[in-house]
């Protein structure tokens, strides 16, 4: 039993039929099982390599270059901060300390204690004119002042409707262990000297 | 869709902006979209459409600024394998905006442009390197295909023609690299986004899974549909007797109206900066600018008369009396340049080594690894960066920045992200090298002070 679900690896075999070669399929397969997963785990980019027919070291080698997959885990909740020259000259590091300050992690690519976010600075998103601005949960977000952060944050913690908690309660249900992730570099170096 | 900063009803690509919609097939059919790929598809060859193009005076607008009509031309004209058309939409350039502008606002003009173009170079297939960050153009595009198949404009017969036209997207995930023509192509092919070794041979030649294949950049092929309709001869009208057309340019940083805005080639930049972007802020003055994105040499702030001509631009008495940066490209001097029109604008408050610093943050970062000189030495200007800012620098450390630059540029590395970095150090050090002392020699900012006392 592997950690991608049948269904995630029959979407996966079903790929490379798209391209003329089979190797462009792995970008989009991992799309699929960091979808399902959160982030890519050694065994989820072998189970990715095993349904193209590819060899699991040629996936990881894929995975490790680009900035957008992540085999730590992070966040449900990735605040992608654009700190590059546009927005920098509009206010950006502050920004960026304080949407660290108020989820409550001292490092990028930490996770919050809830598990719920973490954050990034990342490079020129592409839409200069909104700057300062960031990506939040596959959507841009613009002209960002610290209380547009807060409200961003505040709504993707706001606790269930009273009724909702009483009925989970009731239930039995509790709230998952937060993930646990270890602190690392500031900058992600694909290329260290 | 957040609101418009540009330019609305502008002459070439921005003509139907501002329309509610344009997004949607039927209102960019109603003002008249689609006509011209009709009429190429079905009334012209393809070499009509490749020697119109020529006519045109189009150029490549993602920076490079070749002739479109000579890239499509080196194209086989028979292929015993599939042949491609690639439209680069991995736009990572720090302050260039303007190909999400165009793909989020009007997807049917970049897709009847694709149209045009692969049946131009005989292509059936096109595929769209999109970034990946990218969501809304991602999804408006998405949407504007299946718009099209469902009126056939894709498919067996498009625009009732023999030519089948397939149009697929490509997602990329996060490497400014992918903007480079090679590198593009290994990531399209799965791999990991390294530039190609040296040319030949070219994509015409040996391009997408070997096969022949022509890369355009968004912008160039949104352009296409409006010199097939209108005729080469109207697009010509517009520049100046070797530049032709209008282009796109991003206005970011240090402004009041920041936004992206068409206009036509060889007007000054000031009318760009400090007449459709409002200048900076009131009270500030525009120490440094950037006209290309980051990776063209920075411009010092009294220098905005220099022309939008993207040779004009390179000229180096343009620098009128300032020392000439010791950059080149393929070993000739130049003063800056056009790139991809990403105008970026920074303003008195600011420090002239910190931002090189970011930038140099920037190509460490994005270096792909390949060769040496990028690799190694955008990290090793990083860190003599952080001595300097940090007050731990001395003279040594300006004259490793300049061994630095040298050793990045004169075509060492096989792409031209190695060259950038090494403008970035030159350009800064040349027009601001009394901030760099005042860092590495006194631990001073003057623009830290005088920002601190406005």
């Amino acid at each position: 039993m592997g950690v991608l679900s049948a269904h995630v690896i029959g979407e996966i075999r079903a790929l490379p039929a798209q391209f003329p070669e089979v190797r462009s399929a792995v970008m989009p397969a991992l799309d699929l099982a960091q979808e399902e997963l959160g982030y890519l785990t050694p065994e989820a980019m072998s189970e990715v390599a095993e349904a193209l027919n590819l060899d699991p070291g040629y996936v990881e080698g894929v995975a490790t270059f680009y900035t957008l997959f992540h085999t730590e885990p992070i966040g449900k909740h990735r605040l992608y901060l654009c700190t590059n020259i546009s927005c920098k000259l509009r206010g950006a590091d502050a920004l960026l300390e304080h949407a660290m300050q108020t989820v409550g992690v001292r490092d990028q690519g930490q996770v919050s204690s809830d598990g719920l976010f973490s954050v990034e600075a990342v490079e020129c998103l592409g839409a200069c004119e909104y700057a300062p601005m960031m990506r939040l949960d596959h959507a841009y977000h613009y002209d960002l002042t610290p209380e547009k952060i807060d409200s961003l944050i505040a709504e993707r913690k706001r606790p269930l409707p009273a009724a909702a908690q009483a009925a989970k309660a009731a239930a039995g249900e509790d709230q998952p262990p937060p993930r646990v992730a270890k602190p690392r570099a500031a900058r992600k170096k694909k290329a260290d000297a | 869709m957040p609101e418009l900063r540009g330019t609305t009803r502008g002459p070439v690509l921005t003509r139907w902006f501002g329309t509610e919609n344009l997004h949607r097939i039927d209102v960019y059919e109603r003002l008249g979209g689609y006509a011209a790929a009709r009429k190429a598809l079905t009334t012209m060859t393809h070499d009509q459409i490749v020697q119109e193009i020529k006519d045109s005076g189009l150029r490549g607008r993602g920076g490079a600024d070749f002739s479109t009509g000579v890239k499509w031309s080196l194209m086989p004209k028979e292929s015993p394998v599939p042949m491609y058309l690639v439209v680069n939409a991995d736009e990572s350039e720090p302050g260039s905006a303007k190909d999400r502008y165009l793909m989020e606002n009007s997807p049917h003009m970049l897709l009847e442009g694709i149209c045009i173009a692969a049946y131009a170079i005989r292509s059936h297939q096109a595929w769209i390197y999109i970034r990946g960050e990218y969501d809304l153009p991602f999804a408006r595009l998405t949407e504007a295909i299946s718009e099209m198949r469902a009126k056939g404009y894709v498919g067996d017969r498009p625009f009732d023609s023999d030519w089948p036209l397939d149009i697929r997207i490509f997602r990329g995930h996060g490497a400014y690299i992918c903007g480079e023509e090679g590198a593009l192509l290994e990531s399209l092919e799965g791999k990991r986004a390294q530039p190609r070794a040296w040319k030949p041979p070219y994509p015409a030649q040996k391009g997408a899974w070997g096969r022949p294949t022509t890369v355009n950049n968004v912008e160039t092929i949104s352009t296409v549909p409006f010199i097939v309709g209108e005729g080469a001869a109207a697009y010509a009208k517009f520049g100046t007797e070797k530049a032709k057309g209008t282009r796109m340019f991003t206005v970011s940083g240090n402004v009041q109206r920041p936004g992206n805005y068409e206009m036509e080639i060889g007007k000054p930049y000031r009318e760009l900066i400090e007449g459709m972007a409002g200048g900076p802020p009131p009270g500030r003055k525009i120490k440094a600018w950037w006209p290309g994105g980051s990776s063209s040499p920075v411009m010092p702030g009294d220098l905005l008369d220099v022309t939008t001509d993207l040779d004009g631009v390179k000229d180096l008495a343009n620098l009128k009396g300032h020392p000439v940066p010791p950059v080149n490209a393929g070993g000739r001097a130049f003063a800056t340049m056009g790139g991809s029109g990403g105008v970026i604008v920074m303003d008195d408050r600011f420090c002239a080594v910190e931002a090189a610093h970011r930038l140099l943050q920037f190509y460490a970062h994005e270096s792909c690894g390949k060769c040496t000189p990028c690799r190694v030495g955008g990290n090793w200007a990083v860190r003599t960066y952080e001595r300097i800012l940090s007050g731990e620098g001395g003279a040594q450390d300006i004259a490793i920045l300049e061994q630095v630059y040298a050793a990045l540029q004169s075509g060492r590395c096989l792409c031209g992200l190695g060259d950038a970095a090494g403008w970035v150090i030159a350009s800064s050090l040349t027009h601001f090298r009394s901030e760099y002392e005042e860092h590495a020699l006194r631990n001073e900012c003057s623009a830290k002070q005088a920002a601190a006392h406005a």
